[in-house]
């Protein structure tokens, strides 16, 4: 009896194991710690594009994305959890991270950035790519350090060219049809929604 | 000409604080009384559903040591152990069975996700017989893959939204780094087949590379048919091992017994509690009011007034509280089941907790008995106290 109680324990297990739909991180004590090591803690707050205004929210990210929300999963609702991260009573920066769907599957990109939304650290909690040890390479993602919307403002999704910061950040792979577009709206998705949620007050 | 109810109604008012508290403690004794009866319902009720939901009555699978599929399985190994797809041959003769379908469950570990990684589940299955086994799947956009050998998926709703897939979309199977069209997303189910990836059982056997082999096959047997019998004869096959949902159903029902009896003695001594609480109270409002229920005595109220008078006092707390705590437990049902589902190993999907009118209806009507039994010690004391002896003293003895 007990052998089938547990079989049908398995049975009834989720095969796909996974996190909560929206983009928190899995292990926010520890990732926290590591994008910011100088950190004493965090606080998890929640937005979304309804809360700051709505369809009128949502144009002013597309703007400055350059570029529609797809209307599956980019949806007015979604919501997008900010960790505040603080030493002693200071705010020393936020993490904040974005789905952006890929070439295999979603990616989920996570950013570390400063009060003044620079880019201090890359994190990418989820990645389905044939590439996906060159994406996480620290060669890729030390690329992004510094930059902030100001720079990917000039960066044109289309063409995939920008300033001269941005057109310096290199494709590590040689698939013309993989992950590298799909990374980089990611960033400027996220530092678009971010504008709109926390650096724009 | 006052009312007794209306009277009794008064003097509860007058102490105010104290008929509150009372009341918030009966309140909280039905929470828990309804909270309780709820969640027996609805977790034998979600289980039997998720059971149901697996749309076989027997399961077979490949013998072996349970725990240590359990173990291999949960600590990321690639399958349970196979037993070959030509055991489908000898099921078919059986004219008990309705309908069978092959299932090969094979997962990947995928080092991309997250920081340490995770693992990656496929259900292999025959399109052709498993989709008729469940009926409640539907599409909310394509369908089921035709071609058992097609590097094609379908997806349950969560696993489309977390890796934002749509039918005509790409996925790639880590480690085998194989890629797979996305044919058809499933609408949400409710069960654990909305974080499943769905692909022809044939191609799975290819990129896995365990050809002719199968983790388990799903039977339906023709209604009418003797399933213990069936059972029986299935328990001859070599190397297979027999999961009749009946016989699991009915061991869960015995555990859910169990269960019910621990959770029923938890509601007998939150109701002992509350008894407790309003006796307390009443004996303690009849001792402040010795005098006063002396001077009604001597202007003609009978033994019989005094009785009803008290026993309503009773009545009003425990049937307000019982309100109170009911509405509490159908707000805070969300809040509970969220609590019970971080705290138990296991929970089946779907609600619960059950709560409904007639729930709540029988919930009021047991506090409510309760009242009028604690009721019944600090009426009978009061209706015994002599007028004469009362107007004498200043204060009240039992």
């Amino acid at each position: 009896m007990k052998a089938r109680f547990l079989l049908l324990l398995i049975l009834l297990l989720p095969l796909f194991i996974h996190a909560a739909t929206g983009c928190d991180l899995n292990d926010p004590d520890a990732d926290v710690k590591r994008l910011f090591p100088q950190s004493t803690g965090y606080k998890t707050t929640y937005m979304s594009l309804t809360k700051t205004g709505g369809a009128e929210a949502l144009k002013r990210v597309e703007r400055t994305l350059g570029d529609k929300f797809s209307g599956t999963y980019e949806t007015i609702d979604v919501p997008y959890s900010i960790y505040i991260v603080h030493k002693g009573k200071d705010i020393i920066g936020y993490v904040h991270g974005v789905n952006q769907k890929g070439q295999y599957g979603g990616l989920q990109v996570f950013l570390a950035l400063d009060n003044n939304g620079v880019i201090k650290d890359f994190y990418f909690q989820k990645l389905s790519s044939k590439d996906a040890k060159l994406f996480k390479d620290k060669k890729f993602t030390a690329q992004f350090k510094g930059l902030s919307l100001a720079d990917f403002s000039t960066y044109d999704l289309a063409t995939g060219k920008g300033n001269t910061k941005m057109n310096s950040i290199k494709n590590p792979s040689k698939d013309p049809k993989g992950d590298f577009a799909a990374i980089m709206r990611a960033v400027k998705k996220n530092l678009a929604l971010m504008q709109e949620f926390v650096y724009k007050h | 000409m006052p009312s007794i109810s209306g009277i009794a109604y008064k003097n509860l008012r007058r102490k105010r604080i104290r008929s509150i508290l009372t009341v918030f403690g009966i309140a909280l004794s039905t929470w828990v009384l309804v909270s309780l009866f709820g969640f027996n319902r609805g977790y034998e009720a979600s289980l039997n559903s998720d059971i149901d939901n697996l749309g076989f009555q027997v399961l077979l699978t490949a013998k072996g040591c349970p725990y240590e599929a359990a173990t291999l399985m949960l600590q990321g190994s690639k399958s349970l152990r196979y037993m070959p797809e030509a055991v489908m041959d000898s099921l078919y003769q059986n004219e008990a069975v309705d309908k069978l379908t092959p299932m090969l469950m094979q997962t990947v570990f995928d080092v991309n996700k997250g920081e340490e990684g995770g693992m990656v589940g496929y259900l292999g299955i025959d399109p052709a017989t498993y989709p008729s086994m469940k009926p409640y799947l539907t599409f909310s956009s394509g369908e089921w893959f035709k071609d058992r050998e097609a590097k094609e998926a379908v997806l349950g709703y969560e696993v489309a939204e977390l890796e934002q897939r749509e039918v005509g979309d790409l996925m790639l199977i880590p480690e085998k780094e194989v890629e797979v069209l996305v044919v058809g997303i499933l609408k949400r189910s409710g069960t654990q087949d909305d974080g499943t990836i769905f692909m022809p059982y044939k191609a799975l056997q290819t990129i896995f590379d365990v050809q002719g082999q199968l983790t388990s096959v799903g039977i339906k047997v023709k209604q009418g048919a003797d399933i213990n019998a069936y059972e029986e004869e299935l328990y001859s096959i070599h190397d297979v091992q027999v999961v009749s949902m009946a016989q699991v159903k009915n061991t869960i029902s015995n555990l859910v017994s169990t269960a019910k009896v621990m959770v029923m003695s938890i509601a007998i001594i939150a109701i002992l509690i509350a008894m407790v609480g309003v006796m307390n109270t009443i004996l303690m409002s009849v001792l402040e009011r010795y005098q006063e229920i002396g001077i009604m005595k001597s202007m003609g109220a009978t033994t019989f007034h005094i009785f009803r008078l008290i026993w309503f006092e009773t009545i009003i707390l425990c049937a307000i509280g019982g309100v109170i705590g009911s509405l509490f437990s159908i707000v805070m049902a969300r809040l509970t089941e969220a609590l019970i589902r971080y705290v138990l190993p296991y929970a089946p999907s779907g609600s619960l907790i059950m709560i409904d009118f007639r729930l709540v209806l029988e919930s009021i009507g047991i506090i409510t008995l309760i009242g009028l039994l604690s009721g019944i010690y600090p009426a009978f004391r009061a209706a015994r106290i002599k007028p004469i002896e009362a107007i004498r003293s200043s204060e009240g003895e039992l």
